[in-house]
């Protein structure tokens, strides 16, 4: 009965101060579609770079066909038959659409490239998904849709015994879904085993044959797609929290509190539409929805990282117009980002620096902080905090992921701060950083900070938030308080059962 | 340890002074001029002949750092002397008789070039701020055409002036030293206070290490690029006026030529990455400061006096391999096996 | 039709429209201007090839370079090393120039691949390698002679006599046309690079990772292509076109000098650039940088016809070039973003 094509046992994976994968197992069957779910960090991408050689494993092996392989980078993956898509496209935006699905395997005649057979070949495949292009344009003259699925098409031209789709979905409209989910049931048919990512639910229970959840790097199961219902699904992703946690009080602003931001109808065309809110001094607002619901979107708005073209915004009762991130600093309000690699940390900058450069931003570069200044600021949050460190000046980019976050953390509450925005605070980061971050943020809103608090693992949110808004599809679906605030009702907003 | 990264630099420049010392100890004598006023020797001359590179190298370490390059420097050498002598000459313009008089008042000789330079090098921000250029080729635009820039403000004419105040600037002595070396320090001095004692080199160093991380902190990115040009624009100015001050005289077409790459190089030997981020403004001094020693020392020894381009190309190539990631990964990685 | 038309507005070709377009307006300004002074003679556009000719083949290489994304400084450096190599060789060892040239094509395609391994393996940026590159070939060139060394072999003299007159009939009879306009080697050997690079960048896999790996890097090692091996071979073929500029040059001054051919490195990157490539990497053509010399080499001469002009207009001509070149790439490259964000 084991007709697996692809068998990977008991991977482990270790990066600084966190274990990305922690002995999981995953299989593949020849024709089938399989998918991989879990939340960001969950460490589905882990697992997928590490199929193609992008990350090296500490641990276990990978059987494909019955032999053991060790692929050593995406080209060496690609020959062995692991053919990939990745999340962001990797191709030359420079190059025309059909050269970018044969570089690098162009067909020649007399020793010199056949464009005509390149041009007619990539006409033909494409047509196969639905696309009706001129092949002969420049790859960054079309839409991120298309792009996709000129990518898709390279990875299904080289034949591979496997292909994976790491999120191809996300820019595609449901027509374009649709195309590809024609391609990949043909493939199936072929025999090829398909590995699918997505955060797309609907997407899942359409076309996949079985499906994996992974969870903070550990296997939650593998299941057949008949096994599980949408809510349990969502409940695995994100639900109840395994590990134990001490309790925590509900960080619930008093009715006769101030209002301290108030938006309305904020909008950024193509990303968040429509989204009015209030917060009162002291209140943790908790943002609740899947990945790609406009969550981290509406984050950034706030703070003018992506400046609202509509609508009005107050703080503590006075109009004001947030552009950029200066002045979202200059009015009090500060914004911990979900990517802490990318937007977050300054990799080769001390702790002591990280930690002053936003209160150093609002002051002005003229007027510094003496050095006596920041030693002090930064020993005191290294102590408030806990975080790891021998002293002040080690480099920000040696520490893990929680630490980095503790400092990431410091920075903003050193310029105390009267709206506290944090996306993500706790992902990817152990569960003993994870509940003093917890900790942390209410003690912030009982000193009469407002916090919005993004995050994936619902478990958390209900713990903290005196208000939930969910949301789904870039819009604010709704806004539960006190005891509406179920694991069960959110789950089902969410999954789209209401 | 902290600063091991210009720790190449140091040991390249003392290597080279120890050898001398062994072969020719009489290299580091130096003697007192009383007609002068001023100290003579080997070692003051090579800190006089650094210091052009030594100053606009201070504006190149904060460019680099921003992760950016400035070719434009040594063409604003040329128009700061052409500016100079433009108005320390006018009357050859207007009237095309000699004279050693100027028209101008000798403030706006010292100040006018330096008010245009640091426009050109605002020039230069603006592009690469506000129009998103990559740098290199934002500021090839006025490497291309700032001696034309030169050439015209001067009618393609070289002047010559005997201008007894403003031949101090190159060719004087303060304190027993060259002017010159008196300028760099006071450079230094001011770049160092402005990068380590105001919070601008952190600014620097963030928005080159992770630009979108130093915008979603509140630091106005565009600023601090904006005034790393000026300042770099600035004090090319400056170089340029000890350059015409040391000849007396404007020249477009060799003023400040090849500037731009010593300057680099300065930045680059002392330990600052292409790529942005920590930067260090000792570590420029000293690359700067090798770089002169190397050309001094092949004069000095006179038998390879046309070596000398080869030997710093050799001198480069090795501190800057050294310096490379994977030699650096690699030796410590030796050195980790050893403990 | 329908289909030439579609494919000429291809956007991919905007930046080449815009260099000969540009071009084809100076040259009409020029005609206007001083057509009767003999600026529309075939004699006047054959010398803007006999004058820079070395230009143009240095440009061919450096074009590919500028395309994955690098620079190379050290062109202008080899190629006067190259003429340092004939002359002293030829007048002073007395050897025949072909063993020169020979040495001289070792030296200059060594030096190239030698760079491209440090650039690539070592990490060390293009920007500072190569000016180390340079440093070195001009040292050696100062090595060998500070002074200027004439060239007087009875191959060199021939090669660089040799010419082929535009001839026209008439009455029957066969007569150069007047005023005399002639091609000589530079200029063939010029048009053969750019042929030759023309096909190296459209018709081999080669010239098309050179493409890929200026337009993502990180995308063309995960597509499986050999990067490393193609920034090698790239600046190896610069180190080649170097060599071949400076025995152009060599042929066209007939001496070797070690301070010839200052800055000429950023002559030449700036008709690749005016040719529409961009410096970021993956745009750029032949036909472009083709147009990019004449574009260059039209200013000084519409300055020589002009005669009142002072020859340094030209460089602030040559830098508002480079600048409205710029904008034009900015626009073409926000253009295209913005068609992908629709």
């Amino acid at each position: 009965m084991n007709n697996n094509i692809l068998e990977m046992k008991q991977i482990e994976i270790q990066f600084p101060g966190v274990k990305a994968l922690d002995k999981v197992d995953f299989s593949l069957k020849a024709g089938e579609v399989h998918s991989l779910l879990g939340e960001n960090g969950a460490g589905k991408s882990t697992l997928i770079k590490c199929l193609t050689g992008v990350n090296k494993m500490d641990a276990g092996a990978i059987i494909l066909d019955g032999q053991e392989i060790r692929p050593q980078d995406p080209g060496h993956a690609m020959t062995l038959g692991i053919s990939t898509v990745f999340q962001e496209v990797n191709l030359c935006p420079n190059l025309s659409v059909a050269e970018n699905i044969f570089v690098g395997r162009q067909p020649m005649k007399y020793h010199q490239i056949n464009w005509r057979e390149i041009n007619r070949r990539a006409e033909e495949l494409l047509s196969g998904f639905g696309l009706k292009i001129d092949v002969t344009r420049p790859l960054s003259y079309y839409s991120t849709a298309i792009q996709q699925m000129v990518s898709i098409a390279r990875a299904v031209d080289v034949k591979a015994k496997i292909l994976i789709l790491d999120e191809p979905t996300s820019s595609l409209d449901t027509g374009e879904v649709q195309l590809l989910f024609r391609v990949m049931r043909e493939l199936k048919a072929e025999g090829m085993g398909i590995i699918f990512i997505t955060h797309f639910l609907d997407q899942v229970y359409e076309i996949s044959d079985r499906m994996t959840i992974l969870r903070n790097g550990h296997l939650v199961g593998t299941y057949g797609i008949s096994e599980l219902s949408r809510v349990e699904l969502v409940t695995m992703m994100i639900g109840k929290d395994f590990s134990q946690m001490f309790e925590l009080e509900r960080a619930e602003a008093s009715p006769d509190a101030n209002i301290a931001l108030e938006a309305e109808h904020l909008g950024v065309p193509g990303k968040v539409e429509d989204f009015s809110l209030k917060i009162r001094e002291g209140e943790l607002v908790g943002f609740a929805g899947l990945l790609g619901s406009g969550r981290t979107e509406t984050a950034e708005m706030l703070f003018g990282a992506v400046p609202s073209s509509r609508g009005s915004m107050k703080l503590e009762g006075h109009d004001v117009k947030i552009n950029t991130p200066g002045d979202a600093l200059n009015n009090r309000m500060a914004f911990c980002p979900e990517d802490r690699k990318r937007d977050g940390i300054i990799s080769d900058l001390s702790i002591r620096e990280n930690i002053i450069l936003a209160l150093q931003a609002r002051r002005g570069f003229m007027k510094p902080l003496t050095r006596a200044e920041q030693q002090e600021l930064a020993d005191r949050y290294i102590k408030l905090l806990g975080i790891a460190t021998p002293d002040a000046e080690k480099k920000i980019g040696e520490l893990s992921g929680g630490n980095q976050q503790k400092v990431i953390l410091a920075r903003w509450m050193a310029t105390q701060p009267a709206i506290l925005i944090l996306d993500e605070p706790t992902r990817g980061i152990d569960i003993g950083a994870k509940a003093e971050i917890q900790k942390l943020m209410l003690q912030m809103c009982e000193e009469g900070s407002s916090v919005i608090f993004i995050s994936s693992e619902l478990d958390e949110i209900i713990r903290c938030s005196g208000t939930v808004v969910v949301m789904r599809d870039r819009k604010k679906v709704a806004e539960l308080a006190g005891s509406e605030c179920t694991q069960q009702k959110i789950l089902e907003i969410i999954a789209g059962a209401a | 340890m902290k600063n091991s990264k210009i720790l190449g630099a140091v040991m390249a420049e003392v290597l080279l002074l120890l050898v001398c010392l062994v072969i020719r100890p009489d290299f580091f004598s130096i003697s007192y001029q009383p007609t002068t006023g001023m100290l003579y020797g080997n070692i003051i001359d090579i800190l006089n002949r650094s210091s052009e590179i030594t100053i606009i190298a201070m504006g190149m370490t904060l460019i680099i750092a921003l992760g950016g390059t400035d070719l434009s420097v040594g063409a604003l050498v040329a128009v700061s002397g052409a500016v100079a002598l433009k108005l320390l000459r006018w009357d050859v313009l207007e009237y095309n008789t000699p004279g050693d008089y100027t028209v101008c008042n000798f403030f706006w000789v010292l100040v006018l070039p330096l008010v245009v330079c640091t426009l050109m090098g605002l020039f230069n921000g603006f592009l690469v701020a506000k129009g998103g250029m990559q740098p290199i080729i934002a500021t090839l635009i006025l490497m291309v055409c700032g001696r034309g820039v030169a050439q015209i403000l001067t009618d393609g004419k070289q002047f010559t002036t005997g201008y007894a105040p403003f031949k101090v600037i190159g060719q004087g002595s303060f304190l027993w030293l060259p002017v010159p070396i008196i300028i760099t320090v006071i450079v230094v001095a001011f770049m160092a206070w402005f990068t380590r004692r105001t919070a601008f080199g952190t600014f620097v160093e963030a928005v080159g290490i992770n630009r979108s991380a130093s915008r979603l902190s509140g630091i106005n990115a565009a600023m601090i690029i904006f005034i790393a040009f000026a300042v770099t624009g600035l004090l090319s100015g400056v170089s340029g006026l000890i350059y015409s001050s040391r000849i007396m005289s404007n020249d477009s077409n060799n003023a400040g030529l090849n500037y731009e790459m010593d300057a680099i190089l300065a930045v680059v030997i002392g330990g600052t990455s292409m790529t942005g981020g920590k930067f260090s403004l000792a570590g420029t001094v000293v690359g700067s400061i090798l770089i002169r020693t190397i050309v001094t020392l092949v004069y000095y020894f006179g038998i390879v006096s046309e070596a000398t381009m080869a030997f710093k190309a050799l001198i480069i190539a090795v501190v800057i391999v050294l310096q490379s990631e994977p030699v650096r990964n690699y030796l410590s990685k030796r050195r980790a096996k050893k403990s | 039709m329908k289909n030439i038309l579609r494919r000429l507005s291809n956007p991919m070709y905007i930046m080449i429209y815009a260099t000969v377009g540009i071009f084809l307006a100076i040259y009409a300004a020029g005609a206007a201007a001083y057509g009767d002074r003999g600026f529309l003679t075939l004699r006047t556009f054959v010398n803007m090839f006999i004058d820079n000719a070395y230009y143009g083949i240095s440009a061919v290489g450096m074009t590919m370079v500028l395309i994955t994304g690098g620079i190379d400084l050290s062109v202008g450096a080899v190629a006067s090393l190259t003429g340092m190599f004939i002359a002293y060789g030829t007048a002073i060892l007395h050897l025949h120039p072909a063993v020169c040239i020979l040495a001289a094509l070792v030296m200059g395609v060594g030096l190239g691949l030698l760079m491209g391994w440090v650039i690539e393996y070592l990490n060390v940026p293009p920007f500072i390698t190569t000016l180390t590159g340079m440093f070195l070939a001009r040292g050696v060139c100062s090595l060998i002679s500070r002074e200027s060394i004439n060239i007087q072999h009875s191959m060199i003299d021939a090669l660089a006599g040799w010419k082929i007159y535009f001839m026209h009939t008439v009455n029957g009879k066969w007569v150069k046309v007047k005023p005399i306009a002639f091609i000589n080697f530079n200029v063939i050997l010029f048009i053969v690079m750019i042929i030759i690079g023309t096909y190296i960048l459209q018709r081999t896999r080669f010239g098309r990772n050179i493409y890929a790996v200026g337009g993502n890097e990180q995308s063309a090692r995960l597509m499986g292509l050999p990067v490393a091996r193609t920034k090698i071979l790239v600046y190896g073929f610069n180190g080649l076109c170097s060599v071949l500029a400076g025995i152009s040059y060599a042929l066209y001054v007939k001496s070797g000098w070690n301070l010839s051919l200052q800055g000429a490195e950023l002559d030449v990157i700036t008709c690749a650039v005016i040719g529409g490539t961009l410096l970021t990497g993956g745009v750029g053509s032949m036909i472009g940088t083709l147009f990019g010399v004449l574009l260059k080499s039209i200013i000084p001469a519409l300055i020589t016809f002009n005669g009142h002009l002072l020859s340094w207009w030209g460089k602030i001509a040559t830098g508002a070039l480079l600048l409205m070149f710029i904008c034009i790439q900015r626009i073409v490259v926000s253009y295209s973003g913005r068609k992908r964000a629709e």
